[in-house]
């Protein structure tokens, strides 16, 4: 294998940690997520299910920025409310592939794989550039 | 209907969701969406959100395990992720002006092919001679054998290959499933990807196709706290389930039956799309 660079250390390790914070990252959303749950079923479980059957239909545009952008989440997550709950579990799962990206960014630029170094930022910046740009 | 109700049947069905998509390997989200749509009456915009918050926790869920094992090419993965990217991005910005029917049309169609493919033949590729664009991007690699060797493989067609993931992107951004079925026609059937590497790759790469994608729903409101939240846990939940039943079960013939299974939801999708009953 004469195009494989001999790298400084085994591959294992970085393949280890990208594992570990797949888990990790999907263990702590599905906790966060959990204890949204808990409350939206203490505060609202009695009530009526909503009508699912028609996208937008049954929320205000105020009650749909608690739960659709980063600061009206942030504040429903600092209130306390199921919503904000949920949907910081929600963003924590997103997250998780996202810092998985961003670790092996790390890893190829630390063992000078500049080429794997590119097609990584490449990765991250389509996602973050389409997060923070796209509607 | 009250919500504690709603909650708990979406807990269990994306509890069995997870568990069949993981014993199958098909991903949580193939059955998250009949499910949704057929059995509870949501629409597909609420559905494809779920679908994708599904996708994500499958991958991530599984996927650590196969990366720590070394079956997974993560070269590969991440140069093909640059075409599943850029395809989800464009899918869910088209994803906003489709109606649920020709949604169901497509979603139908995915099934349809999902289930011819898992009939075929399971191949190791062997002695396939790679090409030089492969070569150049170093996208050999090895593989762990039962006996606990390594195993060299090569691969070519870079280019094919490329391009069906941009089309596997855009499905996965305009219906929330990990579309593992066009990963691995791409990299099985057109890279000659050893097969046990091209699925664990295909999942590997499904969570960060599905997060190019993701915000997007988010901001639209197409992630419903109260849907999102049962799905999220009942999948994952099931997924891991799945994953030991899988060391100690033969799944042959639950493939066998859940191929049946799929194949009669999409053609009832297609069916009700085509009548425009959604």
């Amino acid at each position: 294998m004469t195009d494989h660079k001999p790298s400084r250390r085994p591959a294992h390790d970085i393949q280890q940690l990208i594992g570990n914070t797949l888990r990790i990252g999907v263990t702590l959303a599905c906790a966060i997520a959990l204890v949204g749950g808990l409350l939206y079923l203490l505060q609202h479980g009695g009530e009526p299910a909503k009508d699912y059957s028609h996208f937008l239909c049954t929320a205000s545009d105020a009650e749909r920025a608690a739960y659709t952008t980063l600061g009206g989440i942030w504040h429903s997550l600092c209130a306390m409310t199921a919503v904000g709950w949920i949907q910081t579990g929600v963003i924590v799962l997103i997250l998780t592939p996202i810092m998985r990206v961003a670790l092996s960014l790390a890893d190829f630029v630390q063992e000078r794989d500049w080429l794997y170094a590119a097609i990584s930022a490449v990765v991250l910046a389509i996602i973050i550039s389409n997060s923070v740009g796209g509607v | 209907m009250t919500i504690l109700a709603f909650t708990l049947i979406l807990l269990l069905g994306a509890y069995c969701a997870g568990l069949l998509g993981s014993l199958t390997g098909l991903g949580g989200g193939v059955v998250v969406i009949p499910l949704l749509t057929l059995v509870l009456g949501v629409d597909f915009h609420y559905a494809v959100g779920a679908a994708l918050v599904a996708s994500i926790a499958t991958s991530s869920g599984s996927g650590s395990a196969y990366v720590k094992e070394g079956i997974t090419n993560i070269r590969l993965g991440m140069f093909l992720e640059i075409a599943t990217a850029i395809g989800a991005v464009c899918g869910a910005a088209v994803a906003i002006y489709l109606n649920n029917n020709f949604i169901a049309i497509l979603f139908g169609c995915v099934l349809v092919l999902t289930a011819v493919m898992q009939q075929r033949r399971k191949s190791d590729h062997d002695g396939v001679v790679g090409s030089e664009a492969a070569r150049r991007l170093r996208l050999y690699g090895t593989w762990p054998q039962k006996d606990g060797s390594l195993k060299a493989y090569q691969l070519r067609h870079v280019g094919g290959g490329f391009g069906v993931m941009y089309i596997a992107g855009v499905l996965s951004g305009i219906l929330g499933i990990g579309s593992g079925v066009l990963k691995v026609i791409a990299m099985d059937g057109i890279m000659k990807v050893p097969f046990k590497v091209s699925t664990t790759t295909s999942n590997f790469m499904m969570g960060v196709t599905a997060c190019a994608s993701a915000v997007v729903y988010v901001q639209r409101g197409q992630i419903e706290p109260g849907i999102a939240c049962p799905v999220m846990i009942g999948v994952l939940c099931g997924a891991l389930t799945g994953a030991r039943l899988l060391k100690t079960l033969d799944v042959r013939l639950l493939r066998r039956i859940f191929c049946v299974a799929i194949l009669l939801v999409a053609l009832n999708m297609i069916w009700q799309g085509a009548h425009g009953q959604f």
